[in-house]
């Protein structure tokens, strides 16, 4: 029985319900073709306008279930993304959709506006939500006025689908989701990364030279499911479900909670085909169940 | 690049705690060159793989080189003949042996020692005279097994070979190539700008995409260990930024 994995994610329709998470897949030219058949959709690495460099090393440690990393944004620049990748990106069978971040509201709206048009784009997801950053990132995130503040101007340059990823550092996520939603998000992407620290005991410094990094992994799952949920339960617009995603069952977790997709993204630095591997137990989970497509898939979402 | 999973086919001691572990990956083990890489998942909690340069290849097998740095390492080294490790490679860009060139040093330190029998290997079949240099801190702690037309041993406490520092032993070369502790491959930099150098960092995916065995480069920026690297241009790395101490490396 072939089981139906399509979903529509406002105006995208999507092959499959499992994405790419941005950071975690590159420009989705690094990883072999093989490893992209699966694909509903991949969210780029995050872009700034300019080119970054990141931070220093180290930018990543291992922590129980899980990994720290402070990538710091490290990027081309959008003129390098239009030049390079999204020529590659308008020949390929899924959207892409360019993680966007700035240091003002106005710089996210810039990049909206320079984007927008390409051939190869499909749409933007607004980082509110990166904790590696000294300037904007998270500090948007948790401020339900500078979120919608920021979805705004993004909303005003361009027509294409806007989703906008949040942070799990919020007291209530709720307020942020329908906050971003009455200012024009299409879709949420819940969650990003959660800020943690670990400390060297041999050099009594913390282990990341950015002092802090967003914890991902499996450690992280069970609360990016109650926050997914809860943003699902919060709004109209579709949530996707991010953090901590190694299997099909743990992505069955968030649809069950009530999201639409989901994205995968330290699993791939695990495996390079673990988008594959969880978009294909999904639909023999569905099988073995008996449900002709995902769209059958019972949801827990009661309303308040 | 492949994935597969690689059964332990044997481990033998070749220093004080340093294990060779060979693994039966044939397809790695038939395309792998000199300086490049394989990323072992090893399971039992430890989300990320842990990378480990290619010792040796021969028919269906590969060798990596293993001391017990860290838990992971550890329940490598716990596991017996059989059980299977996933292997992700090969991984990375690595020795260059062309350019008209007649001689080769090889200098390693310590774990450093881990990329060179291949590196002995591929200088060979390029018609270099190898000479083979490795240091490390007493003669218990020196590898056993070395390759080379000369071979050089030295220990920082004089207990066997040269008294001083491997960098201190080795003789000038046309192709110089290093691996050991980033510190003493800042000591090649000052030597050998030249030199290829296979650098350690910490490591995520191994495919280019997580960003995080980021290399600071002279020129400013950061380019990645798994894709551009693990093999430099000793003169193009900014030493002074990059970490010298870890718990896992490139070579552990």
């Amino acid at each position: 029985m072939t089981v139906d994995l399509s979903v529509d994610v406002g105006a995208l329709h999507l092959r499959g319900p499992v994405l790419a998470a941005s950071g975690t897949f590159g420009y989705g030219t690094e990883v072999p073709l093989l490893e992209r058949r699966a694909l509903g959709a991949m969210i780029s690495k995050g872009i700034f306008l300019k080119p970054r460099n990141g931070t220093p090393p180290p930018r990543i440690a291992e922590t129980p279930s899980g990994m720290l990393n402070a990538i710091g944004l490290q990027g081309p620049g959008v003129d390098a993304l239009i030049r390079d990748y999204a020529p590659q990106w308008e020949r390929w069978d899924f959207p892409v959709l360019v993680n966007i971040n700035g240091e003002s509201a106005a710089e996210y709206g810039e990049l909206a506006a320079r984007l927008d048009g390409v051939p190869g784009i499909a749409g933007f997801e607004i980082n509110i939500s990166c904790p590696n950053v000294e300037q904007g990132g998270m500090y948007f995130g948790n401020d339900p006025r500078a979120a919608a503040a920021v979805t705004e101007a993004v909303r005003k340059r361009t027509r294409l689908p806007v989703w906008v990823k949040l942070t799990p550092m919020v007291s209530d996520i709720g307020v942020i989701a329908r906050a971003v939603e009455a200012a024009g998000a299409d879709a949420l992407s819940a969650v990003n990364t959660f800020v943690g620290m670990s400390m060297d005991l041999n050099s009594y410094r913390p282990r990341l030279s950015f002092r802090t990094g967003g914890l991902s992994g499996p450690a992280i799952r069970p609360l990016a499911v109650h926050l997914a949920h809860q943003a699902a339960r919060a709004v109209d617009i579709p949530v996707i479900g991010v953090g901590g995603i190694m299997t099909a069952d743990d992505a069955l977790e968030f649809l069950v909670a009530g999201c639409r997709a989901v994205q995968v993204g330290t699993a791939t630095f695990v495996n390079p085909t673990a988008i594959a591997t969880v978009n294909d137990g999904i639909a023999a989970y569905l099988a073995t169940k008996g449900f002709a497509s995902l769209a059958d898939l019972p949801r827990y979402l009661p309303r308040d | 690049m492949v994935v597969l999973d690689a059964p332990i086919a044997g481990m033998r001691e070749v220093a004080l705690g340093m294990w060779v572990v060979a693994l039966e990956a044939p397809e790695v083990a038939a395309s792998v060159k000199a300086g490049q890489f394989v990323n072992l998942g090893l399971g039992g909690g430890y989300l990320l793989r842990r990378p480990f340069s290619v010792y040796r290849a021969d028919g269906d097998r590969i060798e990596v080189i293993v001391k017990a740095v860290g838990g992971g390492t550890a329940r490598l080294l716990a596991m017996r003949a059989g059980e299977t490790v996933s292997c992700l490679g090969p991984l990375g860009h690595g020795f260059y042996f062309g350019g008209g060139a007649r001689t080769a040093v090889l200098i390693s330190g310590g774990l450093g020692v881990a990329p060179m029998p291949l590196a002995a290997r591929d200088a060979r079949a390029a018609g270099l005279q190898v000479t083979w240099v490795h240091g490390a801190r007493t003669a218990e702690e020196l590898c056993s097994e070395s390759d080379g037309d000369d071979v050089i041993m030295a220990t920082d406490d004089g207990t066997s070979g040269f008294a001083g520092t491997a960098v201190a032993a080795a003789p000038d070369a046309d192709l110089v190539l290093a691996c050991g502790p980033n510190r003493m491959l800042a000591a090649v930099a000052a030597r050998w700008p030249e030199a290829q150098v296979a650098v350690e960092t910490y490591m995520g995916c191994g495919t280019g995409v997580c960003l995080g065995c980021a290399v600071p480069l002279v020129r400013g920026g950061y380019d990645r260990a798994c894709t551009e690297g693990p093999v430099y241009r000793a003169g193009d790395v900014d030493w002074e930024a990059l970490p010298s101490h870890l718990p896992y490396a490139i070579s552990a």
